[in-house]
């Protein structure tokens, strides 16, 4: 018995719930950062069931860009939370409410 | 055995996300998520795509969670505590996480189609020369878009990070052009006034509030 496409798309699906919930129960801004993260990677692994099911190198590519756009994301999103931080002294997104800094 | 190796990865890769959401400590989320990054990289290597799964470990485990954890250890951030604040929508929530689990297992059972692998996996699709000739061929402007993008997230993120100079609680800056309140250089003002002084750089700044300059030279070790 090999695993299906179905059952790499559930745990993708499953992952990316747990991401979701993540990102509308937690207050921190870092905990909500690696939930993103947690989505990200739910995609890519779609992605990557998808390209290795129908022969195709391009979904694979798209991950590689997404692992990209991920690591951009993560240097200018740990940016704005420091930022957040020195200004406010505090992590908790409810805080920082208005946009202004 | 493709079939237990899956059951065991995938369980502790839902295990690890759960543990992400489930402590309160953001340490611990981030140990839990190095925990699901590992088990997705093995996902990858069964998937037949082992460049991903390298690439999954040494950017995202590697690079991106030793800057997430970089960060947590640098602003030294408390534990979470819990509150009671819309502690009423937790009914609804666990109905819709149910109606939205019903609907996926519907989907899931119902629809069966599913492409057959072709017999003896000769492809080379996932293997780092498919990948690299792909990425420069057929997809090299997003590549280049992709380097443009990093380009802009290094200047961002040194933008974002840059220490101005100290100041005093009452003075209101502008990322820019720094706007300073009248009666933090002369006290005689009073609090309300709204005359402001302009400082366009924060070596300006710091000259105006008389605060030594930090970026001399002679005073660096």
């Amino acid at each position: 018995m090999t695993p299906e496409l179905s059952w790499y798309l559930a745990v993708s699906a499953v992952l990316f719930t747990i991401g979701v919930a993540g990102v509308v129960i937690k207050r921190n801004v870092i905990a909500m950062f690696m939930c993103i993260e947690l989505m990200l990677n739910a995609v890519n692994l779609t992605f990557v069931a998808f390209a290795s099911f129908f022969q195709d190198v391009t979904g694979q590519l798209f991950v590689f860009i997404v692992m990209t756009v991920a690591a951009a994301e993560a240097a200018v999103g740990l940016g704005i939370i420091i930022a957040i931080f020195r200004n406010r002294e505090t992590l908790d997104v409810d805080e920082a409410s208005i946009l202004k800094l | 055995m493709l079939a237990l190796l899956f059951i065991l990865f995938a369980g502790i890769a839902i295990g690890s996300a759960i543990a992400v959401v489930a402590q309160r400590n953001p340490l611990y989320s981030a140990i839990s998520l190095i925990g699901v990054f590992i088990s997705l990289a093995c996902l990858y290597v069964m998937l037949a795509a082992p460049f991903l799964a390298a690439v999954q470990v040494i950017v995202y485990a590697g690079a991106i969670m030793v800057l997430v954890v970089f960060v947590i250890m640098l602003l030294n951030v408390e534990q979470e505590e819990r509150r009671t604040r819309l502690s009423f929508l937790v009914p609804a929530a666990v109905g819709l996480a149910a109606l939205l689990i019903a609907e996926v297992t519907f989907i899931l059972y119902w629809v069966q189609v599913s492409p057959v692998t072709p017999a003896g996996n000769v492809s080379d699709t996932g293997l780092t020369a498919s990948i690299g000739t792909g990425l420069f061929t057929t997809y090299l402007l997003p590549f280049e878009i992709t380097s443009i993008l990093l380009l802009m997230a290094i200047v961002g993120a040194m933008t974002l990070a840059r220490r101005t100079a100290e100041l005093p609680p009452g003075a209101r800056v502008v990322p820019g052009a720094q706007v300073l309140a009248l009666n933090i250089i002369d006290p005689t003002v009073p609090l309300d006034d709204t005359t402001a002084i302009e400082a366009h750089t924060t070596v300006e700044v710091a000259k105006i509030l008389g605060i030594p300059d930090d970026h001399d030279p002679a005073r660096r070790d």
